[in-house]
C-alpha cells in the first residue's frame, strides 16, 4: 500500500478546503459523500466550523478557532492530508499517504465498533468492558474518535445534534461540487469502490475484494470482530453515529450469524452483562467471556476480572447453538470462588487444555503459562491466604499439594490426588485443631477454599535455617559516575531508604564496596565512629582486607552506615579516574556474601574495563540493524555467565543498575540479573543535575530496596498426567527439567513457561500447580502454591474460544526475544508473523471451514481480535523493530523488559496508550469511583493527532506529552506556565503545579499513570514539540504503531499481509 | 609391522578412547584422581545426558565435568586426522574431516563447551550429536581395524 501512485490523487478535488484536511488521513472526504446522505458524524467537524458556544464546564481549548488556526502552508492541499499534520512527515517515517488510501484507514477503527457503542448504551457497564478499553479504542470508528475532535470550543457534552444538523448543511456544498466536478457515478455511489480500486490496484496487482465491496454494507460487517480488517468498505457514509445506524443494529446481529462467532457473540453477551456481574456462581456464561477477553487490554489497567480461571467455551461457528460450559467449580471440592488462581498470578494461553497432542498441533495454538508468583499486592487486592498450622498435606507419588481440586473418598478419610490419582491420607490436623484441640471444620481450610495459598513450612524444607537478608552495594565511583551525578544520588537514596530495607527482625546486613580500578572496601564496625576505608588495588586475585567488620548489621552499625553515607558523595568529588573493575568487585561481593546467600545490588556507569570480566566498547553502528546484531546482544565475556552461575548455587542474586553516559554493554551486565533472578534497570544519559534524572532513579531505586523480596527460592511446576513442561522463559537458572532456581523472588517478575502434551488427556479437566518455595526477608520459610485448573477439549473451536490474547502475545514476546538472541532479529520477526497467520489460516480452514483460497475477510474469535494489533506492537518494538538507528544499549534493554514484565504492564508496553488532553471530557482528570478518571483512549495513529492538539502517550516506562504545532497559547499558559508554543522546551521535564483546573488535572492524570500498575518503574514524563528535536519527535512516532514506520508496515498493511499469507498457505483439513 | 599397519592399529586405539569417552566418560580422571574421585557412579556423556534429564546430576556439575573432556576429545581426534594426512590414507583422512571441519567450526563461534544457563534448551541438539559421534566412532573403529587387518595382511 506504501507504493500508491499518486495517481489516485488527481480524484481528489483539488479545490478542497485545506483545513478540512488538516487532519491526517482517515477522516472521509467529504467531497465523496454522495448528496443527502447524512454526515458521517455530527461531531465531525473541521475547523472552519463556526465556533459553538463553550459550555462552561471544560476549559475552552482551543478557544477560538482564529487563534488556534493550524498553520496550513499554502498549496500543501490535499496531500497535506498527511504532512500538515505531523508535520512533515519524518523522512522515511510515515510516507504520505495518498488521500484515497489514507482516509479508510482506520480499519480496526472500523470493525468492533458496533457492538461497543452498543455496549455503552446498555445500562449496566461491566467496568471491564468500558468504553475506555482498547477494543473500544480499536473499534472506534473515525467519526466516533472525531467525537473528540478538538475544533470549536465546545464541550464533550455538547449538544452534537444541533451541531451535525449545522454540519450537515455546510457539508452539502462540497459534496454537490465534488460530484458535478467529478462526474463520475462511482465517487457518488460507492465511495469505497472507485477510489480504492484505483489506489489499491496497483500495490495488490488484484483487486481485492476487501476494498471494493460497493454497497455490500452487510457483508462488510463480517469484519466486525476483526478490528484487523480493512473495511474500507465501511467508510460508507451511512456511518455508525448517523441515525440509520441505530436501527440497523438487530440486522447487524443477523449478518453476525453469517459471520462467525465475534459480532453476535458480543451483543448477546452484553445482554447477560450485569449478570455476569454478581459472581461467578451465576448461570451466565457469555458475559463472562466478554469480559474477560474483548475487554482485553483495559483489563490489565484495571482489576483483572475475579472470575479468572473460568473457561466457558463456545461452538464459535455456530452463535445460536447452544453453549458447552465447564466450569472449574465442578472440579473444585469447595465452591469457593477462589478455587482458581487470579489471572494476575497464573494465567494460560488457552483456557481449555487440549486432549490430544495432535489437536495441540493442528490447532497452531502455543500452550504456555505465564506465570507471576510473587506479584506485589494493590490497592484493592486480597492478600494470600496464609496457612499457618503447618500441616502440609501432599501426595506421596508426585508431591502435590493439597488443593481445592482433589477429591475425598472414603467418607473423608483419604484424598484423592487431581494429578496422579493416587489415594492419600487425610491428615488428622485437618479436622482437629492441634492448638485448641477442638473439632475444626476442614472445609474452611484455606488450601482447600483458595487456588493460590501460602504454606508456612516447617524444617523439613530448609536446607539451613532462613538467612537474614544481606546487601552488598557495589557502587562505581569512576570518573563518569561521579560526574553525572550517580553516587551522590545513590548515597543518598540509600540513605534515605534505610528504614525501608526490609529489616523486622533486626538481622539484615549491609556492606559496601566502592570501585573504580581499585576496590574500596568499608569497616562499618559499629563501635566505630567513623567508617574506615580499606583499599585494595590488587584486582586481579581479590581479596577480603578484613574477615569481619565488612558486611555488618544494618541496626547495630547504623549510625556508622549514616555517617558513611554523608560523606560518600564528597570522597570521590575529584577523582579523574576512569577506569572500573566490576568483575573484580563482585567476586569480592560474592565472597562477602557466599555463605548466607543475599544480595549484590550493582550501580554501573563505566563500561568495566580492568580487573576480571573487563569489557571493551564493541558496538559497532554499522552492525545495527544487520543479521551481525545479535552478537552485539549476547554477552560478550563468558564471565558474566559462569559468575552468575556460581551466584545462583550460592544464593546470591545480582541487581543491576546500569547507568549509561556511552556505551555501557547492557546485554553483557544483564546476564547477572538473569540467572540470578534479578532485575536490571537501566539509565540511559543519566545526569543528577535533571531533577527528572534524580527522581526516577532515586524513585526506582528506593522501591527496589524497599522490595519484601523473596530468598533462596526454588519454583516447581507440576501438571497432571500426560503434561510436562517443556521450556522456561525468565530470570532464574534451569536447576533441572521441572525446577528453577531463584536466589531471590523479586515482587512482579513473570515467568512463562511452555507446556507440551505427550499422552493423550483421558480426564475432564487438568491442573497445573506452582510451587514456589521460599524465605520470606521476615525468616520464614513459606511454600506459595498456585493452582490452576482447566478443563479439556476435544474441539478446535473450543481451543480458539478459549484462548487469551494477552497471554498469547506474552508467549510471544518471550520468544520472539529468546530467537531474536540466539538467531537473527529478522527471524524473530518473522515467527511471531508466522505464528499469527498460522492462527489465521487455522481459524479459517477449521472453523469457519471456508477451505483455503480467496475470502473476503479475515477472521478471528472474538477473544484473540486484538492479537494482530498486539503482534505488530512487538514487531515495532524498540527490542524487536527492524532499525538500524536503535543503540544496542536501548535493544537489549527493551528485550529485556519484554522477558520479564508480567502482562500488566507489558500489555501497554507493547501497545502503549494515547490521551488526547486539549479536548478531554469534564471528568477525566478527576477522582471517580476508581481513582482518577482517565481519558478515552485514542488508535496508536498519527491521524488522531491535531496540530493544536496536546496528547498524552504512555507505555508504562515512559510518558510523553505531545503538543502540536498549533497549540493555543492559553494551553501553554495553563499546562506549562510558558506564554507560547516557542517557548516550550522539548525533552525530559517536570510538569509544573498551576493553580488551574486543567493544570491539575493532567497532574492527576500522570500521577495515577504513575501508580496505576505494579512494578518499581517510575514512567518518566517527556515533552515532545511538533517540530521539536527530531531524535525525540521520532522517537514518540515510534509509538503510533497503527502508521507505517520506517520500512515496518502499518496496521492494515499488516492485515493484509497476513490476509494474502493466509490465502496463499493451505491448511491441512482435518 | 609396517606404517600403515601402525597407523591404523594407533586409530583403532584412538577410536576405542573415543568411544568409551563419549560413553563412559569420567574414567580419565578416575585414573588420573583414584584417590579423590571415590563416587565412581558417574558415567559417560550420553548417560550423563539422561541423568540431567532425570533429575540425578545438576547442570553445573555436569556442564564442568563434560567441559574438561571437550577439548581433549576434539584435540584426539584432530591429531588421528592430521597421522592420516601425514600417512596419506586419504579415505581415512576424508572419513574424518567433516568431523574436524565441524569441530573447528564450533570452536571458532566459541561455542564448544556446554553452557549451564542454556543446557536445558540445548539439551536435545546435545543428545542427538552425542548419539551421532558414537556411531561414528563406532564406524571409525571397524573402519581403522579392517585397514589394520588389511595393511598386515599385504604385509605378510
Amino acid at each position: 500500500m506504501a507504493q500508491q501512485p499518486p495517481s489516485s490523487q488527481p480524484q481528489r478535488p483539488p479545490y478542497m478546503d485545506p483545513n478540512a484536511n488538516r487532519s491526517p488521513g482517515p477522516r472521509p472526504p467529504m467531497g465523496y459523500r454522495p448528496s443527502g446522505t447524512p454526515p458521517p458524524n455530527p461531531a465531525f467537524r473541521q475547523n472552519g466550523t463556526p465556533p459553538l458556544p463553550a459550555s462552561p464546564g471544560r476549559p475552552p481549548y482551543p478557544p477560538n478557532q482564529q487563534g488556534f488556526q493550524p498553520p496550513h502552508r499554502p498549496g500543501s492541499g490535499q496531500a497535506g492530508g498527511m504532512g500538515n499534520v505531523a508535520s512533515p512527515p519524518p523522512n522515511g517515517m510515515r510516507p504520505p499517504f495518498p488521500p484515497g488510501v489514507r482516509p479508510s484507514m482506520p480499519p480496526g477503527i472500523q470493525a468492533p465498533v458496533r457492538p461497543m457503542q452498543q455496549q455503552s448504551q446498555l445500562p449496566p457497564q461491566s467496568p471491564v468492558a468500558k468504553a475506555a478499553s482498547p477494543p473500544a479504542n480499536l473499534a472506534q470508528t473515525p467519526s466516533y474518535s472525531s467525537a473528540s475532535v478538538p475544533d470549536g470550543p465546545q464541550s464533550p457534552t455538547g449538544s452534537h445534534m444541533s451541531h451535525a444538523d449545522h454540519q450537515r448543511r455546510k457539508r452539502m456544498y462540497p459534496q454537490q461540487i465534488t460530484q458535478a466536478y467529478m462526474e463520475q457515478p462511482g465517487a457518488a455511489q460507492g465511495y469505497g469502490g472507485q477510489q480504492y480500486q484505483a489506489a489499491a490496484a496497483p500495490a495488490n496487482g488484484t483487486i481485492n475484494p476487501q476494498y471494493f465491496v460497493p454497497g455490500s454494507q452487510q457483508q462488510q460487517s463480517g469484519y466486525q470482530e476483526q478490528p484487523a480488517t480493512p473495511g474500507y468498505a465501511q467508510q460508507q457514509p451511512a456511518q455508525p453515529q448517523a441515525p440509520g445506524y441505530q436501527s440497523s443494529v438487530a440486522g447487524m446481529t443477523d449478518q453476525f450469524s453469517n459471520m462467525g462467532m465475534g459480532g453476535g457473540f458480543q451483543v448477546r453477551c452484553l445482554l447477560c452483562e450485569n449478570v455476569s456481574k454478581r459472581g461467578p456462581m451465576t448461570d451466565n456464561f457469555f458475559g463472562t467471556d466478554l469480559a474477560k477477553t474483548s475487554a482485553s487490554i483495559c483489563v490489565v489497567d484495571g482489576n483483572p476480572p475475579t472470575d479468572s480461571g473460568f473457561v466457558f467455551t463456545t461452538s464459535s461457528h455456530q452463535p445460536t447453538g447452544q453453549c458447552k460450559r465447564y466450569t472449574w467449580w465442578k472440579a473444585s471440592i469447595t465452591s469457593s470462588p477462589h478455587a482458581n488462581t487470579e489471572i494476575s498470578y497464573k494465567r494460560s494461553t488457552i483456557n481449555a487444555v487440549p486432549a490430544t497432542e495432535a489437536l495441540l498441533k493442528k490447532s497452531r495454538l502455543p500452550l504456555a503459562l505465564v506465570i507471576a508468583p510473587y506479584r506485589s499486592l494493590q490497592e484493592g487486592d486480597d492478600p494470600v491466604p496464609v496457612v499457618s498450622d503447618t500441616v502440609i498435606a501432599r501426595c506421596r507419588r508426585c508431591r502435590t499439594y493439597i488443593n481445592p481440586f482433589v477429591t475425598f473418598v472414603e467418607g473423608g478419610q483419604r484424598w484423592k490426588c487431581n494429578m496422579c490419582f493416587l489415594l492419600n491420607e487425610v491428615p488428622s490436623a485437618f479436622d482437629r485443631d492441634s492448638i485448641t484441640s477442638q473439632p475444626a471444620d476442614r472445609w474452611k481450610r484455606a488450601e482447600l477454599n483458595y487456588g493460590c495459598v501460602e504454606f508456612v513450612a516447617p524444617t523439613e524444607y530448609m536446607v539451613r535455617p532462613p538467612q537474614p537478608p544481606a546487601y552488598v552495594f557495589i557502587i562505581d565511583v569512576s570518573y563518569s559516575a561521579v560526574q553525572s551525578g550517580m553516587v551522590a544520588t545513590a548515597a543518598r537514596t540509600i540513605l534515605d531508604s534505610l528504614d525501608r530495607i526490609p529489616n523486622e527482625e533486626n538481622r539484615t546486613k549491609v556492606a559496601f564496596i566502592t570501585v573504580d580500578s581499585s576496590l574500596h572496601f568499608y569497616n562499618l564496625n559499629a563501635e566505630l565512629t567513623e567508617p574506615q576505608m580499606l583499599l585494595v588495588s590488587e584486582i586481579d586475585d581479590v581479596f577480603l582486607p578484613a574477615p569481619t567488620d565488612l558486611l555488618v548489621n544494618l541496626t547495630e552499625s547504623r549510625s556508622v552506615i549514616e555517617a558513611f553515607l554523608e560523606k560518600l558523595p564528597d570522597m570521590f568529588k575529584d577523582t579523574t579516574n576512569i577506569k572500573n573493575a566490576l568483575g573484580s568487585a563482585m567476586q569480592a561481593g560474592f565472597k562477602l556474601v557466599s555463605n548466607s546467600g543475599g544480595k549484590i545490588i550493582c550501580l554501573q556507569s563505566t563500561l568495566p574495563n580492568v580487573g576480571t570480566g573487563a569489557l571493551k566498547p564493541r558496538e559497532d553502528v554499522k552492525l545495527l540493524g544487520t543479521a551481525k546484531e545479535t552478537t552485539l546482544l549476547n554477552a560478550a565475556s563468558p564471565f558474566y555467565k559462569t559468575f552468575a552461575v556460581d551466584c545462583s548455587r550460592s544464593q546470591v542474586a545480582c541487581d543491576m543498575l546500569i547507568f549509561g553516559g556511552q556505551y555501557s554493554d547492557h546485554a553483557t551486565l544483564s546476564c547477572l540479573p538473569r540467572y540470578t533472578a534479578g532485575q536490571t534497570y537501566f539509565y540511559p544519559g543519566f545526569n543528577a543535575a535533571r531533577t527528572e534524572d534524580a527522581l526516577k532513579f532515586a524513585h526506582e531505586f528506593s522501591e527496589l530496596l524497599a522490595e519484601q523480596i523473596g530468598m533462596e527460592a526454588v519454583i516447581r511446576i507440576r501438571a497432571s498426567k500426560g503434561i510436562r513442561m517443556t521450556s522456561y522463559h525468565g530470570n532464574f537458572f534451569v536447576r533441572s527439567t521441572d525446577l528453577l532456581a531463584l536466589p531471590n523472588v523479586p515482587r512482579d517478575q513473570s515467568y512463562c513457561v511452555e507446556v507440551g502434551i505427550e499422552d493423550d488427556i483421558k480426564t475432564p479437566t487438568v491442573c497445573f500447580q506452582t510451587a514456589l518455595l521460599h524465605s520470606t526477608c521476615h525468616g520464614e520459610r513459606r511454600i506459595r502454591v498456585l493452582t490452576i485448573c482447566l478443563p479439556v477439549t476435544s474441539s478446535m473451536s473450543e481451543l480458539y474460544a478459549s484462548a487469551d490474547q494477552q497471554a498469547l502475545a506474552t508467549f510471544l514476546a518471550n520468544k520472539a526475544v529468546e530467537r531474536g538472541l540466539t538467531s537473527k532479529l529478522d527471524d524473530a520477526r518473522d515467527a511471531i508473523v508466522n505464528k499469527v497467520v498460522d492462527l489465521l489460516g487455522v481459524y479459517k480452514t477449521h472453523i469457519l471451514g471456508s477451505g483455503s483460497g480467496s475470502t473476503p475477510q479475515l477472521t478471528l474469535s472474538d477473544n484473540l481480535k486484538l492479537l494482530p494489533v498486539l503482534t505488530l506492537g512487538l514487531l515495532k518494538h524498540d527490542g524487536l523493530r527492524q532499525s538500524s538507528q536503535i543503540p544496542t544499549d536501548l535493544r537489549s534493554n527493551a528485550m529485556n523488559l519484554l522477558k520479564t514484565m508480567p502482562v500488566q504492564l507489558l500489555i501497554p508496553y507493547i501497545y502503549p496508550t494515547l490521551y488526547s488532553l486539549h479536548n478531554m471530557p469534564a471528568e477525566a482528570g478527576e477522582v471517580g469511583e476508581n481513582g482518577v478518571n482517565l481519558p478515552p483512549r485514542l488508535n496508536l495513529t498519527g491521524e488522531k493527532l491535531e496540530p493544536h492538539g496536546c496528547y498524552l502517550l504512555e507505555n508504562g516506562q515512559n510518558i510523553y506529552i505531545w503538543v502540536g504545532r498549533g497549540v493555543v497559547p492559553q494551553l501553554c499558559m495553563d499546562l506549562f506556565d510558558v506564554k507560547t508554543y516557542e517557548g516550550l522546551r522539548g525533552g525530559k521535564i517536570t510538569l509544573p503545579n498551576l493553580e488551574n483546573p486543567f493544570n491539575q488535572k493532567v497532574n492527576m492524570i500522570i500521577g495515577k499513570i504513575r501508580e496505576m500498575r505494579r512494578g518499581n518503574y517510575y514512567p518518566q514524563l517527556y515533552l515532545v514539540k511538533e517540530d521539536g528535536e527530531p531524535a525525540l519527535r521520532l522517537w514518540f512516532l515510534s509509538h503510533l504503531i497503527e502508521d507505517r514506520t520506517d520500512n515496518v508496515l502499518s496496521y492494515p498493511q499488516l492485515l493484509q499481509h497476513m490476509k494474502d499469507r493466509v490465502r496463499l498457505v493451505a491448511f491441512p483439513a482435518f | 609391522m609396517p606404517g600403515d599397519a601402525m597407523l591404523f592399529l594407533f586409530g583403532v586405539i584412538m577410536a576405542a578412547f573415543l568411544l568409551f569417552m563419549m560413553v563412559f566418560f569420567p574414567l580419565p580422571i578416575w585414573l588420573v584422581h583414584r584417590v579423590f574421585i571415590l563416587d565412581f557412579k558417574s558415567i559417560g556423556q550420553v548417560i550423563m545426558f539422561s541423568d540431567l534429564e532425570c533429575d540425578y546430576i545438576n547442570p553445573i556439575d555436569l556442564c564442568n565435568k563434560l567441559n574438561q573432556f571437550v577439548l581433549p576429545e576434539m584435540g584426539a581426534q584432530a591429531f588421528l586426522f592430521a597421522m592420516f594426512l601425514i600417512n596419506g590414507s586419504w579415505l581415512a583422512a576424508l572419513l574424518n574431516l567433516p568431523l574436524v571441519a565441524f569441530n573447528v567450526q564450533k570452536v571458532t563461534n566459541n561455542r564448544h563447551m556446554y553452557d549451564a544457563t542454556e543446557i536445558f534448551r540445548t539439551l536435545s541438539v546435545h543428545k542427538k550429536e552425542c548419539f551421532i559421534k558414537l556411531a561414528f566412532y563406532l564406524l571409525c573403529f571397524f573402519f581403522y581395524l579392517y585397514r589394520m587387518i588389511v595393511a598386515l595382511i599385504a604385509d605378510a
